[in-house]
Formats: structure tokens, C-alpha cells, sequence
């Protein structure tokens, strides 16, 4: 008789790492299942420097294009971090040929936890009450009030740095002491204050970097290329953090190179009893049995593990009664913005590589104020930094006195990028592509999916609100732009097994937990209902930890 | 170093040292040589840039030679040292037109200009022009966001 376990998370970045850590600490037997390779911190890189490298940090380009063609599209999917990112012959998708998508994946142990881009911001009842009031796919199940008690559970754990506003549409949160603006910034920051008292703010980025020693893991050293690691454990991910506290408890079972492919459906008992994996390695067919299933394998795997799952009850996919499983797949927009030079003190420059920017938080259509001719908003990252050695291209003359001029720092530069709302759309949708199968014998998606006209209306808002507020603050040079991103690119992808009150317009519950299989509950980027326009991993991991607590307690009322 | 090298052959090599060398001489740092900037190239010629790119590079240092043997009759090695900064000051002169002319959003670079942006970069990535001109710190230990200007490395 094969042992079963109380619990299975598939995947183990992110959300995974917290349902492991939530799981085992309320003493569940937990069962995590990793498609790729293990990890530890002696594969961070973050401290070798360019002349270690064999390209000196410019990437065996060739070899990049021939294995990740897609992967090399991520900007950290570099010299140092492309043993982060898939395989893309291992890892196939199809598309329609007019509409691209960019599926940028990591698989090993922590997922793409391990590169991310550590920007966390919390939502708010703008966001998860939006829907509702535009019409606009369904409603969120849940709101501020429920979620609050989980960010603040997870951000005291993660630890996040970042300065309170008391914004309502970027509610503060737990939050260590900020990391500091630069001389740049602090002209911007002032000059947008001046031109937008109480409409805009310019923040110190809220990044789940340490600045302070927390919980055994210590303050950043700035080294910069959190991407690739750190050894120091100051930024949060699932190796650094969660799954260390999961592995504490005694209760975590970690199994790598453990490819899901399907789950398993008792049809008698209306349960998930466990899960088809094909090993990584041996490529042999296995199978683990758990009383309660979490997956946690990102957006657009956990709807392809459902779809792969279908059976003669659900033809569509598991626990797709709704016909919603795979759709309503948004990412959020990105590239609108400008760029400038500022005048800012001459005399003084940054010293150490600061692994973070600047927000600014969501300005438009916000409650009370003026309505956009277009629906949501967008936020702004980006910094100020003055010109390195690299400038010397176009830098007229060479010899002593032209080496000596770079030595000093170039002029002040200003970036402001945006990131915008992406509408739920029910025509955006992963199916599975029958004619194609991954290294694993596993079919793979086809994914359906293009911005509409409201993203591009943001993206072409927050270029010209750029300019402005660089104009604002006496930029030079200022240059507006909005980048052609294809969908994926942000690597926000949601939507895919979205959370509803309605069983039939939704995959799960207010609690993530499946409306037609009491004992599966998907917690990643799959359950969000939009998108908002903030970064999302605060809110999975917050859900994950709130469904975690959820199951528990049924588990031990025996509902599941 | 000479006869080590995977593409350049030995009169383009020593035409490279002089070039890189007149760019980023020693000072009260050292400079291209010292940093071996020759060897990245090579490799970069060897590994990384596409047979087209290749050959536009060697193309171009061939023509420093077309142009010294027009100028003073004589490779471009075998110049004076006034010689051959000369002969740098007019592509240096060129470039910069060429970057300010219609041409710089449409046709490719000179060869003078990927000469000087691959010494710049292969001098400030190699070890001795990252951590003695740039004074490049792998652990800065702090972010000190208003620095005097002048500031080399984190301070404690």
C-alpha cells in the first residue's frame, strides 16, 4: 500500500514554497513535488564578476539563441542566471502565428522565486471591488478585509522594505525601514509633489529585500544582481525562506525532477486522490497519493496539469464545470514610459548597487478623482542613476585625458516605466495542443492571447504622463516611448482557474478551493479574478497562506 | 601573447595593441595592455560575433594600414607615436560625424567606433580595469545614495 501523504503541493517557487511552510507547520505530512532540478545556495552567482565569465557578462549568444529562444527575451535570463530559465526545446508551446506569447519559466527547486523581480505591492479595495463596478468578467469573492490579516502575515515572515504613505489604493504594510532614494530620485520625487500635491507620489521601491537582519537571513550587502542569487539569503525566496521552514517542521518531503502530469480523480468519493508524475530523470511513470492536492505550479502549469487531468466526468478539463478552466488569461502591460536627463547635484553620486527603484503608485481613475477615457491605471518603476564608463562610444577624443574624463560620473538620467491593468477577456485562453508533447511525453499548451484596446490606451497614457512629470522636474532630452511587449513578457500571467462566488463563472472558491473537487485548491497567478496593476506575488503568497489555513481547518472538520 | 591568438594573425594584433593602447593608455591606472584587452577581443572574434561582423572588424584594421601607408608611407605599427594618434584623431573625427549624420540611425557603425566601444568594454570588464580605474567593489556592503562624486569605493 503506498503511503499517503495529508498533503501534495505541485510546485515549490512561490506559492509552493508557502503552502510547504503552511502546510507542515499545522503539522500536515506534505508531500512537494518539483518538476526540475534541485538547488542550493551554492548555485548562486551574484558575486562573480564580469571577468569570470567567459563573455564577460555580453552571453554565449549563440548558445542562448539555439536552447532559449524565448527564455533569452527575460532580461535576467542572462550569462549568469540562464541556468534559471527552461529549456525551450524541452519546454514547448504553441501559439497562434499573429499572436506571440512569451512563456518564460524556471524550473528547479524555489521556481521562478529564484529571479524574480522582488517588487512587492499590496492591493486594495480599488482593485478587488473593480470588476464589479465596470462590469467587467465577475466579481472578486473576496475583499481588503479579507485578505489584510494574510499580507501582514506573510510580509512579517518574507520581510519587506518600503516607506508607509497611507495611500488607499497601495495600502502600507509590514514593512521593514526603506531602502533611500538618490540625489536623482529626490529632485523627481519633489518636483512631481510640487505639479501633483495629493494625486502623485514617487516612493522608494517596496521590494522583499532585506534592510535589516530578520529572521535569520541578513541585510542586503548590495552587491545588485539579486537574480542570480544570494548567498546571504537578504531577498525572499522559497529556498532562502520557505522551504527551510518547512523542512524544520520535520513534516516536508521534497521530490525534484518530479514532473506532474496529471491528477488522479476518485469519481466514487468526488476527490482528488493524488497525482501522475513522470519522473524527470528516468522519465518512468509514478504516482503519489495525498488526501488534499495544492497547486502551486504557476498560472499556466496548473491549468495544464487540470486540462491534461480530464476524464469522461470532465470532458474539459478537471473540476471545469464552468468552462472556465484555461481562460480569461491576462499579464499585465508593460513599456509605456520616457526617459530624460535631469539635473540633479553634480557633485554627488550612489555608491553600492541598489537591487531596487522607484514606484510611483497608481494615479489614474482612482476613487473620488477624475475618470480616464480608459478603465484601471498603471504604476510606474524605474530610478535615477548618473552615466558610467559606458558613454565613452560617443564620447568624443580617446588617450589620457579622455580616460581620466570617465572617470567621473556622466550626467543624471531618469526612467520612468509602466506597468498597466490587463481586462479579463474570456477570448484569451490556454487549451491543450494535442500534436505536441514535451521531453516529458506531456502535452503541451496552445496559448490564445492579445492585449485589447484598454492596455494600449494605458501604455500610451503613461508614456505622455511620463514625459510630463520628467518635463515637470526640468528633464533634457526627454524621450517618450511605448515598447511592443507580447503578453508574458511582464511574467504576471493570472487568470487561468479564476476564484468566484458563482460555481458556474468560476474554477474556485473565495477560499481557492475548487467548486467541483472539495479537496484541490489551486494557488498561484491561476485564481485571480484581474489583475490589477500592481505586482502579484504578494497577493498568491497571501492567498496561498489564507487557503492553506482554510484547508487545515476542513481537513480537521473532516469536509475534505 | 602572439601566435596564441584564434583569429587575429600577428600584424593584426600588433595593430590592435597600438589602437587600443593609444584609447586607454596607462595613466595612474594601467591601461588596454595591462588589461589585456587583445585576448577578449580575440576570443569575441573567435566565439561570439557573426563571420560578417568578423570580417568588417579585420576589414577595418586593414584599413588603418591603407590609411598610415596614405599618410606616412608605413604600417600603421611602424609610425611615430604623433603618426599614429593622428591618424586616431581624423577616425575619432569621423566617427563623431557619422553619429551626428542621418547615417547613425540606418547604417551600420564604423569600425573605428565597435573599436572603441569593445576596448572600453573589454578594458572596465577585465579585472584590472574594474577593480583599479573603476574601483569596482563586488560587495559595496552599503548603498550610499548621495556620494560626493568623487567618492572611488563604499566607505564603512
Amino acid at each position: 500500500m503506498p503511503k499517503t501523504y495529508d498533503a501534495i503541493v505541485v510546485g515549490s517557487g512561490m506559492t509552493g514554497g508557502w503552502a510547504a511552510k503552511e502546510l507542515t507547520e499545522a503539522g500536515l505530512e506534505t508531500l512537494v513535488l518539483e518538476a526540475g532540478r534541485p538547488i542550493t545556495t551554492a548555485d548562486y552567482v551574484e558575486h562573480v564578476p564580469p571577468w569570470q565569465m567567459h563573455f564577460r557578462g555580453l552571453d554565449d549568444r549563440k548558445k542562448r539563441s539555439a536552447d532559449q529562444p524565448i527564455q533569452r527575451e527575460c532580461y535576467a535570463c542572462d550569462e549568469w542566471s540562464s541556468k534559471f530559465f527552461v529549456n525551450d526545446h524541452d519546454n514547448p508551446y504553441t501559439t497562434d502565428p499573429d499572436k506571440p506569447f512569451l512563456f518564460l519559466r524556471g524550473r528547479q527547486v524555489g521556481g521562478r522565486s529564484i529571479m524574480w523581480g522582488r517588487q512587492v505591492y499590496r492591493w486594495s479595495d480599488l482593485d478587488f471591488e473593480a470588476n464589479l463596478k465596470d462590469g467587467i468578467a465577475i466579481d472578486w469573492p473576496i475583499r481588503y478585509a479579507d485578505i489584510a490579516p494574510w499580507y501582514d502575515h506573510v510580509e512579517r515572515f518574507i520581510g519587506i522594505s518600503g516607506e508607509k504613505l497611507g495611500l488607499p489604493q497601495l495600502p502600507d504594510g509590514q514593512f521593514l525601514k526603506p531602502m533611500e532614494l538618490n540625489c536623482g530620485e529626490q529632485v523627481m520625487r519633489d518636483a512631481i509633489a510640487k505639479h501633483w500635491p495629493g494625486e502623485r507620489v514617487l516612493t522608494i521601491g517596496r521590494c522583499a529585500i532585506l534592510t535589516e537582519d530578520h529572521l535569520g537571513r541578513a541585510a542586503c550587502h548590495y552587491c545588485g544582481y539579486c537574480e542570480r542569487g544570494c548567498v546571504t539569503l537578504s531577498y525572499f525566496n522559497s529556498i532562502n525562506a520557505t522551504l527551510p521552514a518547512a523542512r524544520l517542521t520535520g513534516k516536508l518531503t521534497l521530490r525534484p525532477f518530479s514532473v506532474v502530469h496529471s491528477l488522479i480523480y476518485d469519481k466514487q468519493r468526488n476527490r482528488v486522490s493524488g497525482v501522475r508524475v513522470i519522473d524527470g530523470e528516468t522519465k518512468h511513470a509514478l504516482e503519489f497519493r495525498a488526501r488534499v492536492v495544492f497547486l502551486c505550479a504557476s498560472t499556466l502549469e496548473s491549468a495544464r496539469v487540470l486540462l491534461n487531468s480530464a476524464t469522461p466526468d470532465f470532458p474539459g478539463g478537471l473540476a471545469n464545470s464552468s468552462g472556465e478552466l484555461g481562460h480569461n488569461l491576462m499579464d499585465h502591460i508593460m513599456g509605456g514610459g520616457a526617459n530624460g536627463k535631469i539635473t540633479a547635484p553634480n557633485d554627488k553620486k550612489p555608491v553600492g548597487r541598489r537591487p531596487n527603484g522607484i514606484y510611483v503608485p497608481r494615479f489614474r481613475n482612482l476613487a473620488g478623482g477624475p475618470k480616464s477615457p480608459f478603465l484601471r491605471g498603471y504604476g510606474y518603476q524605474g530610478g535615477a542613476g548618473r552615466e558610467g564608463w559606458g558613454r565613452g562610444a560617443d564620447l568624443p577624443g580617446f588617450g589620457a585625458g579622455w580616460k581620466r574624463a570617465l572617470r567621473d560620473p556622466g550626467d543624471w538620467g531618469f526612467s520612468l516605466y509602466g506597468f498597466g491593468e490587463c481586462l479579463s477577456n474570456h477570448n484569451n485562453y490556454v487549451e491543450i495542443d494535442n500534436t505536441k508533447n514535451d521531453a516529458w511525453g506531456i502535452p503541451v499548451l496552445k496559448i490564445h492571447c492579445a492585449y485589447g484596446e484598454n492596455e494600449l490606451a494605458l501604455m500610451k497614457d503613461a508614456s505622455i504622463a511620463a514625459a510630463e512629470m520628467l518635463a515637470a522636474a526640468g528633464a533634457r532630452e526627454i524621450t517618450p516611448y511605448i515598447e511592443v511587449n507580447p503578453p508574458g513578457k511582464a511574467i504576471h500571467e493570472m487568470g487561468t482557474a479564476r476564484m468566484g462566488r458563482d460555481p458556474k463563472t468560476s474554477v474556485l472558491n473565495a477560499h481557492n478551493q475548487a467548486h467541483d473537487i472539495p479537496n484541490l485548491f489551486v494557488t498561484d497567478g491561476a485564481c485571480m479574478v484581474s489583475t490589477a496593476n500592481q505586482n502579484p506575488s504578494i497577493t498568491y503568497m497571501a492567498l496561498t497562506a489564507r487557503a492553506c489555513d482554510y484547508a487545515v481547518g476542513a481537513m480537521k472538520r473532516r469536509e475534505i | 601573447m602572439q601566435g596564441t591568438r584564434r583569429v587575429l594573425n600577428a600584424q593584426q594584433d600588433a595593430t590592435l595593441a597600438v589602437l587600443t593602447d593609444l584609447i586607454l593608455p596607462a595613466t595612474d591606472t594601467p591601461g588596454a595592455k595591462a588589461a589585456d584587452v587583445n585576448s577578449f577581443i580575440d576570443l569575441l572574434l573567435a566565439e561570439w560575433v557573426e563571420p560578417e561582423d568578423r570580417d568588417r572588424f579585420l576589414k577595418g584594421l586593414a584599413d588603418v594600414d591603407t590609411r598610415a601607408h596614405a599618410a606616412f608611407g608605413k604600417d600603421f605599427i611602424q609610425g611615430t607615436p604623433d603618426q599614429q594618434t593622428a591618424l586616431l584623431v581624423a577616425l575619432d573625427d569621423e566617427a563623431a560625424r557619422w553619429k551626428a549624420s542621418p547615417e547613425a540611425t540606418r547604417g551600420r557603425e564604423p569600425f573605428y567606433r565597435t573599436l572603441k566601444w569593445v576596448t572600453l568594454f573589454a578594458f572596465f570588464t577585465s579585472e584590472v580595469g574594474a577593480t583599479q580605474e573603476e574601483h569596482y567593489a563586488i560587495i559595496p556592503g552599503r548603498y550610499v545614495p548621495c556620494a560626493p562624486a568623487d567618492t572611488l569605493a563604499p566607505t564603512e
